[in-house]
């Protein structure tokens, strides 16, 4: 004979009553499941709440590294350096190296100067000393003149007699003096001599050595500009890379932002998972008191399963009311 | 430094409001619910309270309500950040003192523009 249906007049059982004691024993085997699935939705939950905070966090460390690059790299370029360490930026190494580079071209060109004076100055003593033999040359000219003076005065002094021997006598001074004075130029000419030799192989060396400084110091210069401008060309590709790393960084926040609305997922994710848990709950609590459990304090049967907080929810379980979209912002 | 609290119950959720806040510069106060935001409050000045709604212990809109009758509060703006999108909701909000209402997930650039609207 079959179990009577419950419902049937023969049961003695009103409809949707549990027939005792099948439906309870029914109910036992599963009521446990209830608790199981709790256990196991809120574990995926708190797995899943562990895994967005370490991506959380990574985001953080990424977005500081990032900004942290391109701020030290900025710091190094620019014309303020770095306050704090006192280290110089790359722009003023640039303007230091530059400044130096010209103080020593400066320096160089000085020195050039400072030759050519010399030589203009040796060129200004051997025309002096060219005078001087020139009038070296008069005085040996009236030395001639006054060794010819001096023979008349003796053929005169002897034409005169005993009257001219007093004329005689300074003819013969005049002669003596000459022959002094000739030696005297001699000497003077010797000196002369020896001094414009000496000017001209000092000049000779002096107008090598300025003709090697001028190149040099041309060599310098176009080494100098040619190293400055190397210089300039790296610090603008330098520029150029930050201004690059600048925008990628941009870039960069713009990702983690679409990242970080992605990742909420999870908030949400995790509120319908407590929503079904709290009601899983609900749902074994109102069956273990239909099998002829104590109910707990306060507990009232129809009541209890919870209140949807987001429009998925309530758009599943059919239940309206006019809302805002995900997203939007209002102010009052 | 502007300092913002941020107060709700999922970490996730302070941690990337946390990080988009400090990207535009804020210092950033956590708090876990509304009595854990009380009781900080009474220790920092902040200029800015960022709230979810449905939190244990004390939920975003006795929260506000609570903020309002604090002396130095009553003008502080408080931002509500909940997915919680009903009218009905954002209207008890709105009577409860609160400056705005946005519903998650929120966007970055879009919260950090708020904040600067409402920020004097």
């Amino acid at each position: 004979m079959s179990d009577p249906v419950p419902g049937s007049p023969s049961s003695g059982i009103a409809e949707g009553e549990p027939d005792e004691p099948g439906m309870r024993t029914e109910f036992a085997r599963y009521l446990p499941h209830f608790s199981l699935m709790s256990k196991q939705l809120r574990q995926t939950s708190l797995l899943i709440e562990s895994s967005v905070v370490d991506v959380c966090k990574s985001f953080q460390g990424i977005a500081e590294r990032a900004k942290g690059t391109v701020g030290r790299t900025a710091g190094f370029l620019s014309r303020e350096g770095d306050g704090d360490s006192g280290k110089t930026s790359f722009e003023g190494l640039i303007e230091n190296c530059s400044g130096t580079l010209i103080k020593i071209l400066s320096t160089t060109e000085e020195a050039g100067e400072v030759s050519r004076r010399a030589i203009d100055r040796i060129h200004q003593m051997d025309k002096a000393s060219q005078l001087i033999s020139t009038a070296l040359a008069q005085l040996e000219q009236i030395d001639r003149e006054n060794k010819m003076l001096a023979m008349n005065m003796r053929i005169e002094a002897a034409h005169a007699g005993s009257n001219g021997a007093a004329f005689g006598v300074v003819a013969v001074e005049v002669v003596s003096q000459t022959e002094r004075s000739k030696k005297v130029v001699s000497q003077v000419k010797g000196l002369i001599g020896g001094l414009r030799e000496l000017a001209q192989s000092t000049l000779a060396d002096l107008k090598q050595t300025n003709e090697q400084d001028l190149k040099r110091v041309e060599r310098c210069r176009q080494d100098v500009d040619e190293s400055l401008r190397d210089m300039q060309v790296a610090h603008d590709e330098m520029k150029t890379v930050l201004t690059g790393m600048t925008e990628e960084n941009a870039l960069l926040a713009n990702d983690i932002g679409s990242a970080v609305r992605g990742l909420q997922f999870q908030d949400r994710t995790s509120q319908q998972i407590a929503h079904v848990v709290d009601d899983l709950e609900t749902l074994q609590l109102k069956l273990n008191t239909r099998n002829g459990a104590a109910p707990p304090d306060g507990f009232v049967s129809g009541e209890g399963f919870s209140g949807y907080t987001m429009r998925e929810e309530r758009e599943i379980a059919g239940i309206g009311g006019k809302e805002s979209a995900a997203g939007d912002v209002e102010l009052f | 430094m502007r300092k913002v609290m941020i107060v709700d119950d999922s970490v996730s959720m302070r941690q990337m409001v946390g990080y988009t806040l400090r990207q535009g510069g804020f210092e950033v106060i956590e708090a876990e619910h509304g009595q854990d935001a009380m009781d900080k409050l009474q220790g920092s000045a902040v200029d800015l309270i960022i709230t979810d709604l449905n939190m244990p212990v004390m939920d975003g809109i006795t929260l506000i309500e609570n903020v309002r009758k604090q002396p130095n509060m009553k003008s502080k703006p408080i931002l509500m950040l909940t997915t919680e999108g009903l009218a009905t909701k954002k209207e008890q909000g709105k009577a409860a003192g609160a400056t705005g209402w946005i519903v998650k997930p929120f966007d970055p650039e879009k919260l950090l523009q708020t904040v600067a609207k409402v920020l004097p």
